[in-house]
C-alpha cells in the first residue's frame, strides 16, 4: 500500500480539522478566523510542495517565485492596469505555468543537489527583483490592492474569506489525494528514485516532471494571489528565502507524503511562534526546541511513515544501547 | 546531434523482416573511452542471445542500447524491421522491447501491486488485456507476489524483487524480454525458480536477450551465444561455450586447465 493512503489515524484528523474550521465561524475570535485563513493559504502550498518534492522526488525551492507571480500578478493587473481581480488572478495563474515550463524545460535536467541550487537561485532572483524594481515598486510594495467580490458577496468580509481560503486549500488537498494515488501519482514515485528504471517502463520522465512542476505552480500562484487579496498588500517579503524554508518546515514537521501533514505542518510553524510571542525573546527558543523534539522523536514529521530514518535512540552509541539492554535483562 | 548513430553504414546482420529486434553493429562510447565494438545481433521468435562476458565486457550497455537507456555511437537498432536507434527509451516499451534492468531495478515507496500496475500501463494499450487476468497469470508464475501485493517492494527478498521486475517487464507485453543478469546476488535456489520460469516463457516462444557472467540454466532450442570481453566478441556460435573454454576465453592462458 502506499504511503500516500487516508489510513484511520489520518482520516480521524482530517475530520477533525475539518469540524474546527465549521466550529469556528461561530466560536472563535477574529484573531482564530485570521490564522485559520492565513493556515489556508500556507497549506495550499505545502501542498503543492508534497506533490513536487514528496511525490515526485524533485527538490525543488522555487515555490516562492510561483507565489510572486501569482501576489505580484494581482496587484500589478488590479492597480496599474485596471483589470478585473479575478480575470487578474486567471491571468497570473497562466503567466505561472507559462514560466513553470519554461524553466522547468531546462531546470528539470538536473538532479538532486544541481536541481536545487538552480531552484534556489530563482527563489533569491525573485526576491531580489522584487526588492530592486520599480516595477514591483521594490521594498515599499504595492498596498491597496482591490477587495474581491462575487455579486453581493464581498470577500473584505474575513468570515467570507475564512470558507474561500479552507475551500482552495480542500480542493488542492483532494486533488493531490487523487493525483498522488493515480497512475500519474504512481509514475511519479517511480521517476523520485530511480528515473532511469522509471523510462524503461515507458514513463515519459521529462514529461511527468514537468507536469508536477505545472501543477505544483498553479496552487502556488494561486494560493500567492488570495494571500494578496486578503491582505490587500504585496511585498518583497513576503517572497523571502526564509519564507521557502518554513514552507519545508511546514512540510517535514507535517510529515512528506502524508494526506493531513501539510495543513498540521502549517499550523505548527504559524502558531507556535505565536503562542509563544508573549514570552518575548524566548519566542524563538520554543519554536526551535519543538522542532527539534519533533525531528527527534518522530523524524518523519508527525503523519510521515515511520522508514529507516530513526530517531533518539540512533543518538544513543550501539555499545551503550547493548549495555543497557544486558542490564535490564 | 553528432552522436547520434550514423545510418548510411550498414555491415554485417542483412536486415531480415522476420527479426523482432536487431542490432546492426552497434557501437557504444562514454566520452572518449569505447565500451562496446560494433555488435549485431537479430531476435527471431522463440530464441535466446545469450551473452556472456566478465564486468566491464559491455553486456549491460549493449542492452540499454537495445532498450533505449544509452545512445550508441554508432550503428543502428531496429525493432521489428523499424529504425528506433534515435527512439527514447519509454516510447521502445510500447514497441515490445523490455527491459529487466541489473540490480532487480527496485522502486523505493512503490509496493508489489504498484510495480505490476506500471508495468501493465506500459504495454501498448491493444495488447495490454485486462488488468486482472494478467496479474493472474504472473501470480501463475511468481505466486509469491501474491502474498506480497500490498507490501512496499523494498521489503522483497532479492529472489523475490527479481521475481517482481520479470513480472513488471512481462505485463508490458514485450515481444523481447531483455534481462540483465537475473541470477546476480540471489541465492542458489532463487536462481533455480528464476530460471525455470524464463525457461518456460522461452519455450513458449518469447525471444530473449539474457546477459550473465556464468553458464545459465536456460535450455533452449535455437539460441546464439557471444562471449564478449573488453567491449569486443570474443565467442559467437549457436551453442555454448564449455566450461574449461569460458575459462579460457575470460582468463586467456592462464585460464587453460
Amino acid at each position: 500500500m502506499s504511503e500516500t493512503t487516508l489510513g484511520r489515524f489520518q482520516a480521524f484528523v482530517l475530520a477533525g480539522i475539518v469540524l474546527i474550521c465549521l466550529l469556528a465561524p461561530a466560536f472563535g475570535t477574529r484573531l482564530v478566523i485570521y490564522n485559520l485563513t492565513i493556515i489556508a493559504l500556507y497549506a495550499t502550498v505545502v501542498i503543492s510542495l508534497n506533490l513536487l518534492l514528496g511525490i515526485a522526488g524533485q527538490a525543488s525551492f522555487a515555490q516562492t517565485t510561483f507565489m510572486a507571480i501569482g501576489g505580484y500578478g494581482l496587484a500589478i493587473m488590479t492597480k496599474q492596469l485596471g483589470l478585473n481581480p479575478w480575470l487578474s488572478i486567471v491571468l497570473s495563474l497562466g503567466i505561472s505555468i507559462l514560466v513553470a515550463v519554461v524553466i522547468g524545460m531546462p531546470l528539470l535536467r538536473l538532479r538532486g543537489h544541481y536541481l536545487s541550487m538552480g531552484t534556489i537561485a530563482l527563489a533569491l532572483g525573485t526576491y531580489s527583483f522584487a526588492n530592486a524594481s520599480s516595477f514591483t515598486n521594490g521594498g515599499w510594495g504595492i498596498s491597496g490592492v482591490p477587495t474581491l467580490s462575487v455579486g453581493t458577496v464581498s470577500f473584505r468580509n474575513p468570515l467570507n474569506f475564512y470558507i474561500l481560503a479552507w475551500v482552495i486549500c480542500f480542493v488542492s488537498l483532494a486533488a493531490f489525494y487523487l493525483l498522488a494515488n493515480s497512475h500519474i501519482g504512481r509514475a511519479w514515485r517511480a521517476l523520485s528514485t530511480r528515473a532511469d528504471i522509471a523510462a524503461t517502463l515507458c514513463i515519459d520522465v521529462q514529461r511527468y516532471k514537468l507536469m508536477v512542476l505545472v501543477i505544483a505552480a498553479s496552487m502556488a500562484s494561486l494560493s500567492g494571489s488570495f494571500y494578496v487579496a486578503y491582505a490587500h498588500f504585496v511585498g518583497p517579503d513576503l517572497y523571502d528565502i526564509s519564507i521557502m524554508i518554513n514552507l519545508i518546515l511546514m512540510l517535514y514537521v507535517g510529515g512528506v507524503r502524508s494526506v493531513v501533514g501539510p495543513i498540521i505542518g502549517a499550523a505548527f510553524v504559524i502558531l507556535v511562534p505565536q503562542m509563544a510571542a508573549g514570552l518575548e525573546h524566548y519566542q524563538n527558543l520554543i519554536f526551535y526546541a519543538l522542532l527539534l523534539a519533533v525531528i527527534l522523536v518522530k523524524p518523519s514529521g508527525l503523519f510521515g511513515k515511520a522508514t529507516e530514518a530513526r530517531g533518539i535512540d540512533s543518538m544513543i552509541p550501539l555499545w551503550l544501547m547493548a549495555r543497557l539492554r544486558t542490564r535490564s535483562r | 546531434m553528432t552522436r547520434f548513430a550514423a545510418t548510411e553504414k550498414v555491415g554485417g546482420v542483412r536486415s531480415s523482416p522476420a527479426a523482432l529486434l536487431e542490432a546492426q553493429d552497434v557501437a557504444i562510447q562514454y566520452g572518449g573511452i569505447r565500451a562496446l565494438e560494433p555488435l549485431s545481433i537479430s531476435v527471431a521468435e522463440g530464441t535466446l542471445t545469450l551473452i556472456l562476458g566478465p564486468n566491464g565486457a559491455g553486456k549491460t550497455s549493449f542492452l540499454k542500447a537495445l532498450a533505449g537507456a544509452v545512445l550508441v555511437r554508432s550503428g543502428r537498432v531496429l525493432i521489428g524491421g523499424r529504425d528506433v536507434t534515435v527512439i527514447p527509451a519509454h516510447q521502445r516499451v510500447k514497441l515490445g522491447v523490455s527491459l529487466v534492468p541489473e540490480g532487480r531495478g527496485r522502486l523505493p515507496s512503490l509496493s508489489v501491486d504498484d510495480n505490476l500496475q506500471i508495468g501493465w500501463h506500459a504495454a501498448a494499450r491493444d495488447r495490454r488485456g485486462d488488468y486482472n487476468q494478467e496479474v493472474e497469470k504472473i501470480f501463475e508464475l511468481f505466486p509469491v507476489l501474491r502474498e506480497r501485493l500490498v507490501q512496499d517492494c523494498s521489503t522483497l527478498s532479492g529472489g523475490e524483487m527479481q521475481m517482481l521486475a520479470i513480472a513488471r517487464g512481462l505485463l508490458a507485453k514485450p515481444s523481447v524480454l531483455l534481462l540483465d543478469e537475473p541470477s546476480l546476488g540471489l541465492a542458489p535456489l532463487a536462481v533455480t525458480r528464476v530460471y525455470e520460469v524464463l525457461s518456460r516463457l522461452n519455450a513458449e516462444g518469447l525471444a530473449m536477450v539474457l546477459v550473465e557472467q556464468k553458464a545459465v540454466p536456460l535450455p533452449a532450442r535455437r539460441e546464439t551465444t557471444i562471449v564478449l570481453q573488453n567491449g569486443k566478441v570474443r565467442y559467437r556460435e549457436v551453442s555454448r561455450p564449455t566450461p574449461a573454454q569460458l575459462a579460457e576465453l575470460y582468463l586467456g592462458e592462464a585460464g587453460k586447465l
